[in-house]
């Protein structure tokens, strides 16, 4: 199968690796806030492919509702060991024991031929969250999604090229929403392919509390 | 064709005209073009749109093929992404599981 197809919002293999490259690299041009998106050379049988792959991005910081909390609840939170208010310092380490770190991979679903999100948290000393702790601190937004949309939930499934457990945004529904936003454009197939993965993205990215800037979505 | 720029004016004091478009079998509102300050966030049209329409779980897009997160700045989407002097907010059901 070749190209993007916009009637089942899906994509080929050879597509997703091309639009994966285009997505990385423009990310990493304007987005200097953030690590870089990672393309791995990797294929199922072992070997490495040219063409297939993973991109990943590691230790990032997301949006949390902690992260956006101000500060002062999370002091009434901690004051009953601390009745003084002003400590600087307290301040401080509270702010940085809650700074979790993640993992993001995106891979191509041969299955469902559209991509796949797989995660993973870190506390600050590498214990990985639990999916309830990851739940726990993000975004509401995001909650909201997963909890009451059809098509974006969270299980937990087997890394395709490493093997290990990971938490993942289930396929099934992609590729109905991606049929909506391709066909709200007057896009060639070509613009389609390049704007698969930042299409893609938009709606994940929402999920675990990764923003996605405008510029990657702007026809320049 | 205009590429709307907010050169004139500041800021929070523009209003964005959103146009709000039903797609699938989404319901149609009965007046589908609003004013919002651009200093919002798009939150609030989402927020808008679930009241009007009852329902939490609405897909919602621009014509540019991306889903807003609900923290953009309105003036932002539109001064990137608006056309003809308006903003198109698409929509369509995401219904719950159940």
């Amino acid at each position: 199968m070749r190209g993007v197809c916009t009637r089942s919002g899906s994509l080929s293999a050879a597509d997703f690796y091309a639009s994966a490259i285009y997505f990385s690299q423009r990310w990493n041009e304007t987005n200097s806030d953030f690590p870089n998106w990672v393309w791995i050379p990797c294929s199922r049988l072992g070997a490495i492919s040219e063409d297939e792959g993973y991109l990943v991005l590691e230790k990032v910081k997301l949006q949390t509702e902690r992260n956006d909390s101000n500060l002062e609840e999370l002091n009434n939170c901690d004051s009953s060991a601390n009745d003084e208010l002003t400590d600087e310092a307290t301040l401080v380490d509270v702010h940085s024991h809650y700074a979790h770190l993640y993992d993001l991979h995106i891979a191509y679903s041969f299955t469902y031929k559209v991509p796949v999100l797989y995660f993973r948290g870190y506390k600050s000393d590498g214990c990985h969250l639990s999916l309830d702790e990851i739940k726990e601190e993000l975004p509401s937004h995001s909650v909201e999604i997963l909890q009451k949309s059809k098509w974006t939930f969270m299980t937990q499934e087997e890394h395709p090229y490493l093997n290990t457990p990971w938490y993942t945004l289930h396929p099934c529904g992609t590729g109905d929403w991606m049929k909506l936003l391709l066909s709200s454009t007057s896009y060639g197939e070509n613009i389609s392919l390049i704007q698969y993965l930042p299409a893609w993205l938009s709606v994940i990215g929402q999920t675990v509390g990764l923003r996605v800037p405008l510029e990657l979505y702007s026809r320049s | 064709m205009s590429s709307p720029r907010a050169t004139e004016s500041p800021t929070s004091d523009r209003k964005v005209v959103v146009h709000l478009r039903a797609t699938g079998d989404a319901p149609i509102l009965k007046q589908s073009k609003f004013k919002i300050a651009g200093s919002d966030k798009f939150l609030k049209v989402i927020e808008f749109l679930r009241r009007q329409l009852h329902r939490d779980t609405l897909f919602v897009y621009v014509n540019s093929a991306f889903s807003p997160n609900p923290d953009e700045l309105v003036i932002d989407l539109y001064n990137n992404f608006g056309f003809d002097g308006k903003l198109v907010v698409n929509y369509a059901s995401s219904m719950a599981w159940g």
